[in-house]
């Protein structure tokens, strides 16, 4: 018996006299590994990589407290307007620095020539919101106000979904991914929505612009930062305390879902992820389609 | 053995074109020749290709009216194919069905309904699918069910019968240890074959150059991103060596332009689309036969080549590696540098005068045989008869073992199909069909004079 089990081979061509079903145990399913690239995560390198969805979701906090504080009249839109600016340019001043950092010599010319063209097209941004709020405040009129919250709600969930929450731009051109594309327009077509329903034209604007600064811009700068460990903890700590004290203003249910929404998300969706880890069962073998190394 | 009246399954065959619908096709006529019966149902073809059709010799096609979805598969309907499966099984008084291909859904349902009528069931796998992305994983579910009732499995290479007892997980638990499990004893391994006169090597001048033949659906999985970053590397370091590339597919754009950017529209012939019937004259310009596949349970392809006379090089995935000796063959890691190496070692065996065609040609003639396939396929179709029939209790375990949700799911589909059969009994009784009488015998038709004969007396 041993000497013929030895005798059988893998291949097709020949007869060998077994039996069609003959199952050889040694060499049957030899070739199956189970989970190769089972990397097991560490629980604090998750928390550093999850801070991306806590300052995304903070600063969705801290734009719907801003507009519940509009709302009630409790917010001057003109301070609100200036303090917008003034966070763009820090954040602008910021993203110049570090990105300056991380481009060589030789391509210092395009850079100048694409921070012209970012500052064209700030003011550009700038103004056309400024003509556009009065269209923007009487745009939803005609819709009751339980649509929009439910509008915006939906919209924002797809904002939080679908943003890009990687580390650095999808290739060196610098050209954002479809995802992040329509999560940004799901982000700002919320925030239309919702300052539709201000009272003032000035409210609209500082609003829109807000939502652009917090969705479109951040973003950005986000990716630049991530590189360094202490501006990361620090910005993600100055946020969710910043989107938590705006809610304290508004409603205690608010701070309460704001503050446990961030520690779940920060805190228990890692060690969640962890614990989920062990159900890992990934087969691989000789069937998958392999993957070609060119060049 | 006993004349069986066998029922072939599935979605894929005539006048669709490709290898399930080749195998079906040799399957059924070496069958045939054996003295069993044979009928194959699928689905119809738009405008005409509906109700019942001949093809030699002496093969019934039965074309249900189901409209295919994507690469001619059908939806996975469960319970609308029961009252023709019904219909057709009885009249034709089918003892055993054979089910084809994991994506054909009509098999799949076949296996379902034909416990009803004390029918027994095979099925034959075709090719690998991985566990990872969701369609594998939605018809694998599917599978899983499927498998868990079916009398035997055929694979048709050891690798897609690894693949096949995973993904149908085809464990039982062990008859001397009940607490570990053991795979199915009725899963066999039984390979797909090659008409080796249809590939016979035509002779050829010697010539200096060496032509390099690629004949594949230009596609990911054939791997002609490999083609594409090796043909040029072995262009300039062979100035001797030519291509031929038969195929189409959405990878050609990429081909075109290698073509372009290398300057080698002299060197690299690309001949678009290849019917069946003209592979051979293709195969016939070349001595060497490349194969990039990123995956492949069987590679008929490798196999014609090989038989018609080429010194194959083919990356080494899926069964590719059982198929032929080691000597017949150069293997490469699906990587650009290996492959070219692999290439280069062909090259040099070929140029050397190292490999004689015809005797590779003699030599695949013992290997792989239609009728050695049907022989053994018929040892399944024995043993699947004379096993003992599923009863329906243990048939709703099994499929409750298939897991908490998908379990009862599967469990309620198999009852309602149970009651919409008794409905159809009752609704259609088995007295009023139609009975088929007679089947096709050549001897009748020997006898009968024909019309054109007696017309001219």
């Amino acid at each position: 018996m041993k000497t013929s089990e030895a005798e059988w081979e893998r291949v097709l061509w020949k007869a060998q006299g077994f039996e069609d079903n003959h199952i050889h145990p040694q060499y049957f399913l030899e070739s199956l590994r189970k989970n190769p690239n089972f990397k097991p995560y560490t629980y604090w390198s998750l928390v550093f990589l999850t801070c991306a969805i806590t300052q995304h979701v903070s600063s969705i906090f801290i734009f719907l407290g801003i507009f519940l504080r509009l709302r009630e009249g409790s917010l001057n839109p003109r301070g609100l307007l200036w303090s917008a600016i003034g966070a763009f340019c820090v954040g602008y001043g910021c993203w110049t620095f570090l990105s300056s950092a991380r481009t060589s010599n030789n391509r210092k010319a395009a850079v100048e020539k694409r921070k012209i063209l970012t500052l064209k097209s700030s003011v550009l941004v700038f103004l056309a919101l400024m003509s556009l709020s009065p269209v923007l405040r009487t745009l939803t009129a005609a819709t009751s106000s339980d649509s929009i919250w439910a509008l915006s709600a939906i919209l924002f969930s797809l904002n939080i979904l679908l943003a890009d929450y990687s580390v650095m731009p999808a290739n060196e051109h610098g050209q954002e991914r479809l995802f992040s594309v329509l999560s940004v327009n799901a982000a700002v077509s919320s925030s239309v929505v919702l300052a539709s329903r201000l009272s003032t034209d000035a409210a609209v604007f500082a609003l829109v612009l807000c939502s652009v600064v917090a969705f479109a811009c951040f973003p950005l700068l986000r990716r630049l930062i991530q590189g360094t460990l202490v501006a990361w903890v620090a910005l993600t700590v100055v946020l969710s305390l910043f989107a938590v004290a705006l809610a304290a203003y508004i409603s205690d249910t608010f701070t309460y879902l704001c503050a446990s929404t961030l520690v779940i998300v920060t805190f228990v969706a890692p060690g969640v992820l962890m614990w989920a880890q062990k159900f890992k069962n990934e087969i691989r073998g000789p069937w998958d389609v392999a993957v070609p190394i060119v060049d | 053995m006993e004349r069986l009246a066998i029922a072939m399954i599935s979605d894929f065959f005539h006048p669709g074109v490709g290898g399930v619908e080749n195998h079906i096709y040799m399957l059924s006529t070496e069958l045939i020749r054996r003295g069993h019966k044979v009928i194959v149902i699928t689905h119809g073809h738009k405008p005409d290709r509906v109700g019942i059709r001949w093809l030699l010799p002496s093969l019934k096609v039965y074309y249900i009216p189901f409209i295919p979805i994507a690469s001619s598969a059908t939806l996975p309907n469960f319970f609308t194919s029961l009252p023709y499966l019904r219909t057709i099984l009885l009249r034709e008084h089918i003892q055993l069905i054979h089910a084809h291909a994991s994506l054909s859904s009509i098999g799949h349902e076949g296996i379902l309904h034909s416990h009803l009528m004390g029918i027994r069931t095979v099925f034959t796998d075709h090719s690998l699918f991985g566990f990872e992305d969701a369609a594998s994983i939605l018809t694998n579910k599917l599978l899983v069910a499927t498998l868990k009732n079916v009398d035997a499995v055929i694979c048709v290479s050891h690798t897609g019968r690894e693949n096949t007892v995973l993904r149908g997980q085809l464990f039982e638990k062990d008859r001397d240890d009940p607490t570990k499990l053991s795979v199915r004893r009725n899963i066999y391994v039984i390979p797909n074959a090659i008409v080796a006169e249809q590939f016979k090597p035509r002779p050829s001048e010697p010539s200096e150059t060496i032509t390099i033949v690629v004949l594949s659906r230009l596609a990911y999985r054939k791997g002609i991103d490999l083609l594409v970053a090796t043909a040029p590397r072995i262009c300039a370091a062979f100035p001797n060596v030519r291509f031929v590339v038969g195929g189409d597919g959405p990878k050609l754009v990429d081909l075109l332009q290698m073509r372009e950017k290398h300057l080698l529209q002299d060197r690299i012939e690309l001949l678009g689309a290849v019917r069946h019937s003209d592979v051979l004259s293709v195969l016939s310009r070349g001595t060497i036969f490349m194969n990039t596949s990123l995956t492949e349970s069987f590679g008929i392809a490798i196999l014609e080549a090989a038989c018609a006379g080429l010194y194959v090089v083919s990356t080494r995935v899926g069964g590719v590696p059982e198929i032929l000796p080691q000597d017949m063959i150069s293997f490469a890691e699906p990587e650009v540098d290996d492959v070219f190496r692999a290439i280069s070692e062909a090259i040099t065996i070929v140029a050397a005068g190292k490999h004689d065609p015809m005797m590779a040609h003699e030599r695949v003639k013992t290997f792989y045989d239609w009728q050695q396939v049907a022989k053994r396929t018929e040892t399944v179709y024995n043993a699947v008869i004379q096993s003992r029939q599923i009863e329906l209790m243990e048939r709703i375990e099994r499929t409750m073992d298939l897991g908490p949700f998908a379990g009862p799911i599967y469990t309620i589909i198999l009852l309602v199909d149970c009651v919409f059969f008794l409905v159809l009994e009752w609704f259609y009784p088995r007295e009023d069909l139609d009975y088929v009488e007679h089947h096709w015998d050549d001897h009748v038709l020997a006898q009968i004079q024909p019309v054109s004969a007696s017309r001219h007396e």
